[in-house]
């Protein structure tokens, strides 16, 4: 059995550190900093914490749950189908509802410490001096998965002691980054429903992190663009990162995340299984986290909605 | 559901056509001025249908004002989003604050007046891209975070498209040069460090595909793009703009977060 956990952290403090989501290495920095024997820090293998407001909203069409929730984003939901891994796991959020402002909840709100940006752990909204006594303040979540590499799987589920009161990000020694466990649960990747992926006839790739090409870190290969990708190496686009590995810094060039590729291989499911573990150098860091889903499966549902309203409707 | 409905749905019009009823206005001007009322905080039923001496609040030819309002904000009966901003001015994402706190009602009202009546398409257009009045006001009452001056520069460019017979299913976003001149009606957003365009020929430029249908899309449609403008690589003010462009979907929204990001950071840039 492989198992995943997947923790819920809540910002208590501001966050300096990498804009995008929180970096693999930063959660893999604040959970082994916590384990005391070097067998569970060789073993633990850490994605990114991606952002999520603590607002309302309701599970997306693809989900095995439907409904809606007033405080949606505050606690982790019921993981049955593969596709339920990945309900926060993009950086639009889009199971948020639109009774609120819906963009306003999902963008940072941005300050200056001395030189360096970083972003508030909760947003107000309504500033407006009159109004005073009607803001609301929405908080700020941090989502990631933990696993265990080889054999050393009864390092997964982490203790919910050692989870609490993690520290993420830049400034620490001033208490920033600092963060509250609120939620974990682990499950089985062989015991998720794939019936989704299986029955689709196209599927494509959605990168949820950025995928290494080439790295200076030394222990490290550099990779080509994945044959399986269905696309050339030109019409990807490419970023420049960082590693920060014992106080020494390794220059990146990954395959930036929020792309979709077609996926050209020829075993979607193990595929999909392999994605939430991670493919690639640094993958212990976060790198190379996919969802395989199926193409004609729009990431932005409502835009085949208005297609059919369309067509059916008035000239 | 076939991909050429909404294509077969909108008569094919050349750009040099006339229009046969001449008590109504070139149809580009007509996007430009469709919601003058708003600019003067007028609700549509109490919408003028002159202004300044020009035509005003028309309908938009080819359902584009209805196409663009479905990039920015959701479908169906509005909902109040912010309680306690009652207020034709637009929330900034950048700052939290009204877009029309240090604005004057006489400043508004004849950059509102220069605005409206530019006869000139071409100059209407670019009129839009500069305009700072504009964005003051949001494209809803509802929804207090989207721009008016994006959402008509959506429109104009929806309806130009349009008009040569292409469908909603065939447009991209492009990221044009900044250096280049917009192009008229299809460049919806200039700042200087950043030019975006919505055509149906990418002409060689970094372009991703808007999708079968308007909808809030823009953080994918951004995520898809082949190359970024701007340097996330060596500049963490871009990569925070970057970054929070991922979690925007109304296109408004987004456009209007660009120019504020820039305004604001520009030193940064």
């Amino acid at each position: 059995m492989t198992r995943v956990q997947e923790v819920l952290l809540e910002l208590e403090q501001d966050y300096v550190g990498h804009p995008y989501f929180v970096t693999g290495n930063a959660v893999f920095t604040a959970v082994a900093r916590e384990l005391d024997d070097d067998v569970s820090v060789n073993a633990l293998q850490a994605s990114v914490g991606v952002f999520v407001p603590g607002t309302h909203g309701g599970f997306p069409e693809w989900h095995s749950q439907s409904g809606g929730v007033p405080y949606f984003g505050t606690s982790l939901r019921p993981v049955e189908a593969y596709e339920d891994l990945f309900l926060f796991r993009d950086a639009a959020q889009r199971w948020i509802g639109s009774s609120g402002p819906w963009d306003a909840e999902n963008t940072h709100d941005v300050r200056s410490y001395a030189g360096r940006t970083g972003f508030t752990p909760s947003t107000w909204f309504g500033q407006p001096v009159e109004s005073r006594n009607r803001k609301r303040t929405v908080n700020w979540y941090v989502h990631c998965f933990l696993h265990a590499a080889g054999s050393d799987r009864d390092v997964v589920p982490v203790d919910d002691e050692v989870l609490d009161g993690l520290q993420i990000g830049g400034a620490r020694n001033f208490g920033l980054g600092e963060t509250s466990l609120v939620d974990s649960q682990t499950v089985a990747l062989e015991e998720l429903d794939y019936s989704r992926v299986r029955e689709a006839d196209r599927l494509q790739v959605e990168l949820v992190s950025p995928f290494v090409l080439s790295t200076e870190h030394p222990a490290a290969d550099d990779q080509s663009v994945p044959w399986w990708w269905g696309v050339d190496d030109e019409s990807i686009r490419r970023r420049e990162s960082r590693l920060m590995q014992d106080g020494e810094s390794f220059e990146l060039e990954t395959v930036d995340h929020g792309q979709v590729v077609p996926y050209a291989g020829s075993d979607p499911v193990g595929t999909a299984r392999q994605g939430v573990l991670r493919v690639g150098s640094h993958s212990k860091f976060g790198f190379g986290e996919f969802r395989v889903r199926p193409a004609g499966d729009d990431r932005v549902p409502e835009r085949d909605r208005c297609h059919t309203a369309r067509d059916g409707g008035e000239a | 559901m076939t991909p050429d409905a909404p294509r077969a749905s909108r008569e094919r019009v050349d750009e040099d056509e006339v229009p046969s009823d001449e008590s109504s206005t070139e149809p580009v001007l007509a996007a430009y001025r469709h919601d003058v009322h708003k600019l003067r905080g007028r609700a549509h039923e109490n919408a003028a249908a002159e202004y300044a001496g020009v035509r005003v609040n028309e309908g938009v030819p080819l359902n584009a004002d209805r196409d663009a309002a479905l990039l920015s904000r959701p479908e169906g009966e509005p909902e109040m989003t912010v309680s306690n901003h009652r207020s034709p001015y637009r929330l900034s994402l950048v700052t939290g604050a009204s877009a029309g706190e240090d604005v004057g009602v006489g400043e508004i009202e004849s950059a509102v007046k220069g605005l409206v009546t530019v006869a000139d398409p071409v100059e209407a257009h670019r009129a839009w891209l500069e305009s700072r009045v504009a964005s003051v006001f949001s494209e809803s009452l509802f929804y207090p975070y989207t721009s008016l001056k994006y959402h008509t520069l959506l429109t104009a460019a929806l309806l130009s498209n349009y008009r040569v017979g292409a469908g909603f299913e065939d447009l991209c976003l492009i990221v044009d040069d900044p250096d280049e001149d917009p192009t008229p009606h299809r460049t919806v957003l200039e700042t200087g460090e950043v030019s975006l365009r919505v055509s149906a020929d990418p002409e060689g430029r970094p372009a991703a595909a808007l999708g079968s249908g308007p909808a809030m899309s823009f953080a994918d449609v951004w995520s898809r793009l082949p190359e970024h403008p701007g340097g996330a690589d060596g500049c963490r003010a871009w990569r925070v703009l970057d970054s929070q462009l991922r979690r925007i979907r109304s296109w408004s929204t987004a456009l209007q977060f660009i120019e504020d990001f820039v305004a604001w950071w520009g030193g940064e840039l």
